[in-house]
């Protein structure tokens, strides 16, 4: 064998000796293996090996580990592994290593399909908790919102319209364009065909239908379910890393008076008013599609969508987002109450909080329909 | 490790000024002084998280912002443990402990779990190794953050207030491993602290840092600078913290 790095073995012995001198560095595992693998025959045939540590301080557990291992190998095999003239810290470090040798097969066999199967009933289990906590969680803002309405001096309406600006005034860019331009593409591919048929008078109607009934409350809903439901649950989530909410308990603060309901008051006066604009941008995209694109006179539109839409149309939505505004304040403030820990907590609760929210959304807004097929004149079977 | 003539500050705002001063091997080194002199700007300096305005920091004759790689070659030889402990809390403790060695060596999963195993037991969490940061007091997330910090047998250990928010008893305890693991691996060791006891208790050198100087104004060991400082402000220092911590007790 030959010298590498601190490593030194003499071929006049008759027994494979290691010669380790000075310290035998983290750097010098590299080198170490490739000495190993060149002279692991060499060994395996002698039968036996000698390691002398005389001139050797001590050694990083890196190259202790890597060299552990090719004790572990040889002995495997039958060598006869010596350590000789260790001082007393490159002996600790191979007792340790000794003592947690088998761990890493430990944790391995753990992560068997039982546990996966484990897991998969685990997250189960824990999201039906879930449930039927936020379900809880919805029944005390309720009975703290009507707290309030009983007692209107006690509702904070400073943060009442400091999240109405935040979630109300701020999301309107975002919600009119976005509808407006799902009015343009849903208005223009209609349109586009149904000409084929000579039915393109009939588009203002089925888009004013579309809007009205759907897309107009349910993209509102998402957006502010993105914009507001994550950042209640960032805010809330934030305060209690930092103890803030326990702060506020131990003051004798009521936690959802002063947390959640202004959320959901703020929601529930401005989202009705979001659906209102998301409904009049996608019309009057549909509108631009129209005219633009079709060589549907505006008149003409105008009076398609006229005859019909219905103002139960309008109402509706705007009925259906005060659910989906008690959803979203809801479930966002929840998320961030059940934060513990860190700031990877704040951000799962962040994520949950929207996929949530989205998820119930659209579950009430199924519900809601099958509802509304019941009392829209001209539509019940 | 050398400090030579080290400039600098956050902004416009002169921290500190023309400061010179090296730790040898296997020295234990406090450097103290009162809150906003300093210290932890000092720290960030020496740990390269702040390039200097003038002056260099040296680690093994190499001025650790000449290259990215005599940086990345200083930042392998030391191992850092934060306040908090800066545990990662989505990772268990084994899992912190086995974030270096997975990052920086070639072991296998087997040799990893071996040597990060045998970090934790040296820290006396061997059986907290599956728990969450978040699960274990503020001592364990301390010593688990140590263990981390020794996964790749650094030259040199550095510690931010390793004291701060611990009880005095966690606290001692957690000095008397600082000093053993200095005494039992030649781990040279730079602490940032203002707590007496731990001064006193482990450090073999201690450089102390005033505001208004901009730098250091006192060194020489613990005692040295209680019992024959000419400096009023030292012997202040020494002083105050002394009555509050017999108030304490």
């Amino acid at each position: 064998m030959e010298v590498v790095g601190t490593l030194l073995d003499k071929l006049e012995f008759d027994t494979p000796r290691i010669f380790v001198r000075g310290v035998l560095e983290d750097s010098e595992t590299g080198p170490l293996r490739d000495f190993i693998e060149k002279h692991r025959r060499e060994v395996m045939d002698s039968g036996q090996l000698i390691v002398d540590f005389q001139d050797s301080t001590g050694i990083d557990s890196v190259p202790a580990v890597v060299l552990y291992g090719f004790f572990k190998e040889l002995r495997r095999a039958g060598v006869r592994v010596r350590i000789e003239n260790s001082p007393a810290s490159v002996e600790s470090i191979f007792e340790s290593l000794a003592k947690f040798d088998s761990r890493g097969m430990e944790e391995r066999r753990r992560s068997s399909f039982r546990e996966v199967v484990e897991a998969f009933g685990s997250s189960g289990y824990e999201f039906a908790m879930m449930i039927v906590s936020l379900t809880r969680f919805l029944f005390e803002t309720i009975g703290a919102f009507v707290q309030l309405i009983m007692h209107p001096l006690k509702i904070r309406w400073q943060m009442v319209l400091y999240y109405m600006e935040e979630s109300g005034y701020k999301a309107i860019p975002i919600v009119a364009v976005l509808n407006w331009l799902l009015g343009v593409v849903l208005g223009y591919q209609a349109g586009y065909q149904m000409r084929v048929f000579g039915a393109e008078t009939f588009m203002p109607a089925l888009l004013g239908y579309s809007i009205t009934w759907e897309i107009g409350p349910m993209l509102a809903a998402v957006l502010v379910a993105g914009r507001s439901g994550s950042a209640y649950a960032a805010e809330i989530g934030t305060m209690q890393v930092r103890e803030e909410v326990d702060a506020l308990r131990v003051m004798g603060f009521d936690t959802f008076s002063y947390l959640v309901t202004p959320k959901m008051m703020a929601l529930l006066m401005v989202m009705p008013f979001l659906v209102l604009l998301a409904n009049l941008s996608g019309i009057f995209g549909g509108l631009l599609a129209g005219t633009l694109f079709l060589g549907l006179p505006a008149e003409t539109f105008i009076s398609e969508l006229g005859k019909a839409l219905i103002p139960l149309d309008i109402i509706w939505g705007m009925l259906k987002s005060i659910v989906y505004a008690v959803i979203i304040a809801n479930v966002g403030s929840f998320m961030g109450m059940k934060v513990r820990g860190g700031a990877s907590a704040v951000g799962q609760a962040t994520t949950a909080a929207v996929v949530l929210s989205i998820f119930m959304v659209i579950l009430a807004d199924a519900l809601l329909s099958l509802l509304f097929v019941h009392i829209r004149p001209g539509l019940s079977m | 490790m050398k400090v030579e003539g080290l400039q600098g500050g956050w902004g416009e705002q002169l921290v500190l000024d023309d400061v010179s001063f090296s730790v040898e091997k296997g020295e234990i080194v406090a450097i103290v002084g009162k809150s906003g002199c300093g210290k932890s700007t000092l720290m960030q300096h020496l740990l390269g998280l702040v390039k200097p305005w003038r002056g260099r920091v040296v680690f093994r004759e190499t001025d650790i912002w000449s290259s990215p790689e005599a940086m990345q070659r200083a930042r392998r030889r030391w191992g850092v443990t934060f306040q908090s402990g800066a545990l990662l809390g989505n990772l268990t403790v084994i899992e912190n402990v086995k974030l270096p060695l997975k990052e920086y060596t070639d072991l296998t999963e087997d040799e990893i779990a071996t040597v990060a195993y045998s970090k934790l037991d040296t820290v006396g969490l061997a059986d907290f190794a599956d728990s969450s940061p978040l699960e274990v007091s503020g001592g364990m997330q301390k010593r688990a953050g140590l263990a981390r910090a020794m996964a790749l047998d650094p030259e040199v250990l550095f510690f931010d207030e390793p004291s701060a928010g611990l009880d005095p008893v966690t606290s001692a305890h957690l000095d008397d491993l600082i000093r053993s693991i200095n005494r039992s691996l030649g781990t040279t060791v730079v602490i940032v602290t203002h707590e007496l006891a731990s001064i006193f208790a482990i450090s073999d050198r201690v450089i102390m840092l005033d505001a208004e100087a901009h730098g250091i104004i006192a060194r020489g060991t613990a005692r040295e600078l209680r019992d024959s400082s000419g400096d009023s402000r030292v012997r202040a220092f020494f002083r105050r913290e002394a009555a509050e911590e017999g108030k304490d007790s």
